[in-house]
């Protein structure tokens, strides 16, 4: 006998989320590229036109960004039609979950093969560092010290410009409730 | 609770007449006209030459060589040595040597067995969706691992860049270690070498994706390798000695390639781009100073080494608190021990080929490698800087 089943609720929430998050994380790679000096010298190596993305395995929630000519990154949303310089694949939703609920550090995840890099390994470096780097300004100083390796002591940028993520983060991080009390 | 994945299908086959099993392995594949890729070294050893014998003698004749292996391969070597092997209806590949004719083969493999005649378009992780050729491995350094790596760079010399392929389909069906080939092997490239291997376990022993697999080859790695390389040293005909080196390279391959190495690679990497040096030595410069600058990352596995390092009885000896400190010592006092015994550089001005102003540039191409992503610690530009800085004298 064949019968539908249903998506569970956690299940569900953890999608929800991942996908939030990845915009969330998007917008505000945009907005700190436009400020930060450091985002913008780990960037600069970057080739006009490159571009990046993170993807959940098989065609799950996405985000893909844009190097521009000035120098800053642009937000593209959830799916570009073509093949991206270098992607970061998650190999299941719940990886993807695992390291955008800052429950597992950017490194580990790579050193855990629960993510795949298809590009080049240089780039993909920067874009942790790069991801490190929007970690601490989006989130508060506790949650951050667990997602990236160290935190740095010399963060000086304007706190308004990431109102609008931690907004948004708040938002999410319901979702994360959501799906550990089930 | 951590998680892991550990993966080596490679069938070692090793010791005493290793070479002999060689036409056996073929017939197993079913190959029948096997293509030798080598280099020139190999072959003005005379290990080619033991090769094709113990074939010939097992009533295999060998006759397709490729012994032209640059020792920095590239796009339009692969090229050649595919249309050869095309020409010739070569059914089987043998790779003879260290990480360049082994990284080649590699490539050729792809080519000969996925078509085409530009490796460029296999670039990059995951391309692969099928196995490969049947492939086989003679090392010929006790070092590079590559046997058991699922790894190949080849150099894109017209776009001036470094093509990385990595596929387990690239590993090969068995890797062979005979003493015979790494006997004569000289004395700097022995020690360099070595080095090598030791940073494979050390690294893959203390960085990000260290597991429970890969910790207990590279520790069975560092004993062989700390209780052999000055001997061997001292006395380079010794064949069972040499054999243990060469076990303990691939241990160590197999160790780095689940578990990834950390700083000493991204820095070796980056110095011997810069300045023309041998990978192994650019680890043996290092491996003391990542060491020292990981140590509070890295103590408690660290300590664990002085074990396998030194011995049980240095290492009952020494207080608990004082063993990570000891571990970097036992390292600092092989590295003087192989300067005695054959000059192997011990710092950066030591070389007499790096300058001082080469330094920054080192030091922003060491945090560009992707080996830094699985350092225990984040490295930044400035502490890069400072590693090379110590490491200069
Ligand atoms: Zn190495």
């Amino acid at each position: 006998m064949i019968r539908e089943r249903l998506r569970p609720l956690a299940s569900q929430a953890k999608r929800t989320y991942v996908q939030l998050m990845l915009d969330v994380v998007g917008r505000s790679l945009e907005a700190i590229s436009q400020v930060d000096d450091e985002v913008r010298g780990e960037v600069a190596v970057l080739p006009d036109g490159f571009l990046f993305s993170m993807q959940v395995m098989p065609k799950g929630p996405a985000l893909f960004i844009r190097k521009q000519r000035d120098g800053s990154l642009q937000y593209l949303g959830g799916s570009v039609a073509q093949r991206p310089d270098l992607s970061i694949q998650f190999k299941h939703l719940h990886h993807a979950f695992l390291v955008l609920s800052f429950q597992e550090k950017t490194a580990q995840s790579f050193a855990n093969d629960r993510m795949l890099v298809d590009g080049d390994l240089g780039y993909a470096v920067r874009m942790t560092r790069v991801l490190n780097r929007l970690e601490t300004f989006i989130l508060p100083r506790l949650v951050a010290s667990r997602a990236v390796k160290e935190y740095p002591d010399n963060l000086g940028l304007p706190e308004k410009v990431f109102s609008a993520a931690r907004i948004y983060l708040k938002v999410a991080m319901n979702f994360v409730d959501t799906v550990r009390s089930s | 609770m951590s998680y892991y994945e550990f993966f080596c299908p490679v069938k070692v086959i090793a010791g005493q007449a290793a070479l002999e099993h060689l036409p056996y392995e073929f017939s197993s594949r079913a190959v029948k006209r096997p293509m030798v890729v080598t280099d020139k070294g190999v072959r003005n050893a005379g290990l080619l030459d033991k090769v094709l014998a113990a074939c010939e003698e097992g009533g295999m004749d060998i006759t397709v060589v490729y012994d032209d292996v640059p020792a920095d391969s590239s796009k339009q070597t692969v090229t050649a040595i595919a249309k050869e092997y095309r020409k010739q209806k070569c059914d089987g590949i043998l790779a003879i040597g260290g990480g360049s004719p082994i990284d080649t083969a590699k490539a050729v493999n792809i080519l000969v067995s996925e078509g085409g005649d530009d490796i460029a378009q296999y670039a990059g992780s995951g391309v692969l969706k099928r196995p490969l050729k049947p492939f086989f491995v003679i090392p010929t350094t006790a070092g590079t691992g590559s046997e058991v790596t699922n790894v190949a760079v080849i150099a894109d010399t017209e776009k001036e860049v470094k093509l990385p392929f990595a596929s387990g389909f690239m590993l090969p069906d068995a890797a062979v270690l005979d003493p015979r080939m790494t006997l004569t092997l000289p004395p700097q490239i022995t020690a360099a070498t070595g080095m090598d291997a030791m940073t494979h376990s050390v690294e893959a022993f203390t960085c990000l994706a260290k597991n429970p697999l890969s910790d207990a080859y590279a520790a069975a790695a560092i004993r062989k390798i700390s209780n052999n390389l000055l001997k061997v040293m001292e006395k380079p005909d010794d064949a069972e000695r040499r054999l243990e080196l060469a076990q303990a390279s691939t241990m160590a391959g197999i160790a780095f390639s689940n578990s990834m190495v950390g700083l000493v690679h991204a820095l070796g990497h980056s110095l011997g781009a810069a300045c023309h040096l041998p990978h192994g030595l650019c680890m043996s410069l290092f491996l003391p100073y990542v060491l020292e600058y990981n140590l509070e990352e890295i103590r408690e596995p660290l300590s664990e080494l002085l074990l396998h390092l030194a011995g049980p009885e240095i290492y009952a000896m020494t207080p608990k608190s004082q063993r990570a400190e000891e571990s970097i010592a036992t390292i600092r006092k092989l590295r003087d021990d192989l300067h005695r015994h054959c000059g192997l550089p011990r710092t950066l001005q030591e070389t007499g080929k790096v300058e001082k102003s080469q330094l920054d540039r080192i030091a922003q191409m060491t945090i560009d490698d992707g080996s830094i992503m699985f350092n225990p610690k984040e490295a930044s530009l400035e502490d890069a800087r400072a590693v090379l800085e110590k490491a200069w004298a």
